[in-house]
């Protein structure tokens, strides 16, 4: 599903350049659950960002399904962004203005959903991540656990191929970060495809597969058994 | 989608309660403004439109040159009509109005006597070309008869109630004519008449209405469809000038007639002399429309400046909605659509305000305005083009901001300013330098135009007009028996003085000549003729240069003597005063019996000048004389004291010489005053535009200045921390803005100093741009600037630094 070789992708400032991924080569499969990891500083985010297409690589290939993305126009990668992929964020990156069920449905608004077949979908997703009660509430009124929840929601409500989780749990107790990474498994088990970017030896092992990074390299890879 | 949109827009109102506030009060503020403004010039603009076939209608105007210099004349020589109607085949009617002085006559109907003022002798084809509805009677041959009068359905109710006074009989200063018939006025005709009566009943001798010099005529032309009216106007200045031949050269006078659309008469005539025509003026017009678009990008630019300084509070969301999959666009159109929702919101108001205010503009203006917004479905259509507009003005370029924002870098968390690119702080920093530039503009503007026309109510005019009672003479009786009289009238110990003549100042004056002379040859000069008797100076104040003033001993005074003013010393050559003395005048006398006979004089003195005029017009050369057979009107000088008894006196003196009419009466300096309202209303009407704009700006300063001290929230705290004073922190934090409104100066005054001299021109009389003022703008700029922005930062100041920087 994703095949990136030599990516790199280097920050500029006035003073400093900093080398955020160097030339690096990896290579997802549809249906796999990765985790990420690596000190502070080495690039997992940068990575993961660019997997998303939020941001474009200095230089390498990068194939998604056998296209090469690494030069879409922001237009184009826009499109394919709401069609396939899906994040959640450590600090959750929900919209303070929008209700619960207002902050689901806004993918599907996107895609262009009719109105009726949204209701259900959104509500689907809510019942299956156990918030349908709060579906009326703002963000402020909720409890972290809960606001990683609705996030999580969102990501999967347009049902994406690919799940990009930078630090889901980062933000929340063991027992919340259990359970969000339960719901990411569980994903993962009806054909999703997951990278998590983590910093928790405990959550990595819900993957099937550890990348390991250091200054912008990956350095390893463990199979999980 | 678009519910989608609406409702974060909604919320956003709600949930910043502060910025939307300061946006929506500073939107309908301008846009109030703006919908007073435009209704205001678009009912300046409707003079004359409702006349059928009125495009093809133009009045004849003259630009005449003479010693005097250039002048634009709204009367014409009477033979320029009936040229026009004989030798032009693309002329299909001609009119002519008879040029006479404000005065009104006595009119009589059964019991009913009252004074009606604005009529006039008019061609008989007036109402072909004026094609006004008719309640009675016919407009056809109206005008026919030269014993027939048509009069204006108001004049028709005062005089015979609801009746049909077709065919009776009005008493015009004794003399019978007959109604014909009742005409409706027109609020939206630059001609407002109350009656006409045709030429053929003023007299006029034959060989007068064949004149090519006599401008006395407002002449107008129907042409005949698809007729081409630069041709014809180019042809007849050549009839023009060739008929005009004769006193070219010995007068050196010139015409140059010009052919002026019907539609341009009530705004394009303000400079023109002896015009009668409800006037507007379409400088006026352009600078209250200039002052509406500054109004409205003043309020645009807050806008745009608090959305683009607000903005980091909404980068989250672009990095949620872009992250989830909105390109571009979609936010592009969901934040201008939000400024559109606000701008409605803002229109909704002002569409209200509007109503509120009308009333008001309406009293101030004199007019009746009225806002069709329900039955007319034009101004719909404009307010939502108005709302679109407004939207997009001031919401595309945040939305542009906001739109562009990067995912990965907003959602770090954390932003701080590296997430704005570097040039908003220069757009900001360059709208607020606009925005004072605009007001600063208007300050300076609303002090000039304050202390012209403080100046001109105050000026010395070189004579006094306080407590005089002025009034014209009517009744035979009363005319010849003036002498006795004035002699009754001063026996009250009230009366000071009283003078009989034709010419008192901001009256009616004679434009004539005067002969001089010199080495064989006569001179002709142009000149006013101010018809005094023995009084006139005493009574008016004037005060005398050299020689002396009329007098009774010396009998020759009345028919051999002339006072001249200073500028005629100058103008008719005579170098100083002292040499004026003793030269010999002569001047073609009015008496209609005896057309050559010629009036000649010494002079015997001269006067400082003074102004009779109003301040707008230079001084020109006039000359004072004795002539009895032009005396018209009477001015009587009181003491202060005891002013009501003095009047009561006036009135039984003036019932027992001529009871038959009424009293009409004024007091010079109310007339005085009178001459420059236009000018008072500019004042008020720059004033509160004035205010409006800077109350705008400072609104979204004050918006501005709470985003800086918001932002630098931490900064203070530090300082504060380290051991800054709050007075220091203040300093810190309006310097910034001190140094756009001192920038704002620097571009403002200039232009200021341009625009305000130009305006200064039309007065002839006018103050010095004096430095002052744009130092006093400035100081008043800096002084709103610095009071509003340091109400915030006093309120970072004093905040308590622990607390801010535990928040972060
Ligand atoms: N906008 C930026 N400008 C300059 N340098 C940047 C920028 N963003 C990231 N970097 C640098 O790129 C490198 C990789 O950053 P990245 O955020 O990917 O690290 P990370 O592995 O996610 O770290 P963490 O575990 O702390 O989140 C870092 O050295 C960082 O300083
Ligand atoms: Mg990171």
């Amino acid at each position: 599903m994703i095949k990136i070789t030599n990516l790199e992708k280097i920050y500029r400032t006035e003073e400093v350049e900093t080398v955020a991924l160097n030339k690096l080569s990896m290579q997802v499969a549809e249906g796999e659950f990765v985790a990420v990891m690596g000190p502070s500083g080495c690039g997992k985010s940068t990575l993961l960002n660019i997997l998303g297409l939020l941001d474009d690589p200095d230089g390498g290939s990068f194939l998604f399904n056998g296209i090469e993305v690494s030069r879409f126009n922001e237009r184009k990668r826009a499109d394919l962004r709401k069609r396939n992929i899906g994040f959640v964020f450590q600090s959750f990156n929900l919209i303070d203005e929008l209700t619960v069920f207002e902050n689901v449905e806004l993918p599907l608004i996107y895609l262009g959903v009719s109105t009726s077949e949204r209701k259900s979908r959104v509500e689907a997703v809510l019942d299956k991540m156990q918030i349908m009660h709060r579906r009326n509430h703002y963000p402020q009124q909720l409890s972290g656990g809960q606001q990683q929840r609705v996030a999580v929601a969102r990501a999967v409500v347009n049902k994406p191929k690919l799940i990009l989780a930078d630090e889901p749990t980062g933000n929340l107790d063991s027992s919340n970060g259990n359970e969000v990474m339960q719901l990411l498994t569980d994903l993962n088990e009806q054909g999703t495809t997951i990278v998590m970017v983590t910093h928790s030896e405990h959550d990595a092992r819900y993957s099937h597969r550890i990348i390991r990074m250091l200054d912008g390299q990956t350095v390893l890879e463990n199979l999980m058994v | 989608m678009l519910q989608n949109f609406f409702k974060v827009a909604i919320r956003n109102l709600i949930r910043h309660k502060g910025f939307s506030f300061i946006n929506i009060a500073g939107l309908t503020f301008g846009l109030t403004a703006c919908m007073l403004i435009t209704l205001f010039v678009w009912d300046e603009k409707q003079y004359d439109r409702f006349l059928p076939n009125g495009e093809r209608v133009y009045r004849i105007y003259n630009e005449s040159t003479n010693n005097e210099g250039v002048r634009m004349l709204a009367p014409v020589p009477p033979m320029f009509a009936t040229t026009l109607q004989q030798d032009f085949p693309a002329v299909e009617k001609t009119a002519r109005i008879m040029m006479q002085p404000e005065y009104s006559r006595l009119f009589e109907a059964g019991k009913v006597k009252l004074y009606e003022a604005s009529g006039f002798y008019v061609d008989s084809t007036y109402f072909d070309i004026f094609q006004l509805p008719f309640k009675y009677g016919s407009r056809k041959d109206a005008l026919d008869d030269p014993a027939s009068i048509v009069i204006s359905e108001e004049m028709s109710r005062r005089f015979f109630g609801n009746d049909n006074p077709v065919g009776k009989s009005l008493l015009m200063e004794k003399q019978p004519f007959f109604v014909k018939g009742v005409f409706y006025k027109h609020p939206k005709f630059h001609l407002q008449f109350n009656y006409l009566v045709p030429m053929a009943a003023a007299g006029i001798p034959a060989d007068r209405i064949q004149s090519w010099r006599w401008q006395q005529f407002y002449s107008y032309v129907k042409v005949k469809k698809g007729a081409d009216v630069q041709k014809l106007e180019a042809e007849f200045k050549k009839t023009v000038a060739q008929k005009t031949e004769t006193f070219r050269k010995e007068d050196r006078m010139t015409f140059n007639p010009f052919f002026q659309r019907l539609e341009d008469i009530h705004l394009y005539s303000a400079d023109f002399k002896y015009d009668m025509s409800v006037r507007g003026n379409i400088t006026y017009v352009k600078a209250l429309t200039i002052i509406a678009v500054f109004i409205l990008l003043i309020a645009c630019f807050n806008f745009i400046n608090l959305a683009t300084a607000k903005s980091l509070q909404r980068a989250k969301e672009v990095g949620v909605r872009k992250s989830i999959g909105a390109n571009r666009k979609q936010l592009m159109i969901q934040f201008t659509g939000e400024t559109i929702l606000l701008a409605f919101i803002s229109i909704l108001f002002s569409v209200v305000l509007t109503f509120l205010f009308l009333p008001l503009l309406n009293q101030f203006t004199d007019k009746q305005i009225s806002f069709p917004l329900f039955t007319n479905p034009i101004v719909l259509l404009l307010l939502f083009l108005l709302t679109v507009l407004v939207g997009v003005l001031a919401g595309f370029y945040p939305a542009l901001v906001l739109s562009g924002f990067h995912p990965v870098k907003v959602l770090k968390g954390n932003v701080v300013s590296d997430v704005l690119p570097g040039r908003i702080p220069w757009l900001r920093h360059g709208l607020v330098v606009i925005q004072f530039t605009l007001s600063v503009l208007l300050i300076i503007s609303a002090l000039v135009v304050y202390r012209q026309v403080k100046y001109l109510h105050n000026k010395d005019l070189g004579f006094s007009k306080e407590q005089i009672m002025f009034f014209p003479m009517r009744g035979d009786q009363l005319f010849r028996n003036h002498e006795s009289f004035k002699n009754e009238l001063l026996q009250s110990p009230g009366i000071s003085s009283v003078s009989i003549g034709y010419g008192f100042p901001g009256d009616a004056v004679a434009g004539d000549q005067i002969i001089v002379p010199r080495n064989g040859e006569q001179k002709i000069y142009s000149a006013t003729h101010l018809i005094v008797d023995h009084d006139y100076i005493k009574t008016l104040g004037l005060q005398l240069v050299v020689g002396r003033d009329f007098s009774k001993q010396i009998k020759t005074d009345k028919d051999e003597a002339f006072i001249i003013n200073e500028t005629a010393v100058k103008e008719l050559g005579f170098g100083t005063p002292g040499r004026a003395l003793g030269q010999t005048l002569l001047w073609p006398t009015w008496n209609d019996q005896r057309p050559d006979s010629l009036k000649k004089g010494m002079i015997i003195g001269v006067v400082k000048d003074f102004h009779y005029k109003s301040l707008y017009d230079k001084l020109e050369t006039a000359v004072l004389h004795i002539y009895p057979d032009a005396y018209w009107k009477v001015a009587v000088k009181m003491k202060a004291a005891a002013i009501d008894q003095s009047i009561q006196h006036v009135k039984q003196v003036w019932n027992r010489y001529t009871p038959d009419y009424p009293i009409e009466y004024n007091f010079l300096d109310e007339s005085f005053g009178k001459m420059y309202k236009a000018e008072d209303k500019l004042k008020a009407l720059v004033w509160v535009f004035t205010a409006i704009a800077i109350s705008v700006g400072c609104l979204g300063l004050f918006g501005l200045a709470a985003f800086a001290a918001e932002r630098r929230k931490k900064e203070v705290g530090i300082r504060k921390v380290l051991g800054a004073s709050v007075r220091g922190v203040v300093l810190l934090l309006s310097k910034d803005f001190v140094k756009l409104v001192l920038i704002s100066l620097l571009i403002a005054s200039p232009v200021a100093w341009y625009f305000m001299n130009q305006w200064l021109q039309d007065f002839a009389y006018r103050i010095d741009l004096g430095l002052w003022v744009f130092v006093v703008a400035g100081v008043s700029a800096l002084m709103i600037a610095l009071i509003t922005v340091s109400f915030q930062a006093i309120k970072a100041a004093i905040a308590n630094p622990v607390k801010s920087l535990r928040t972060e």
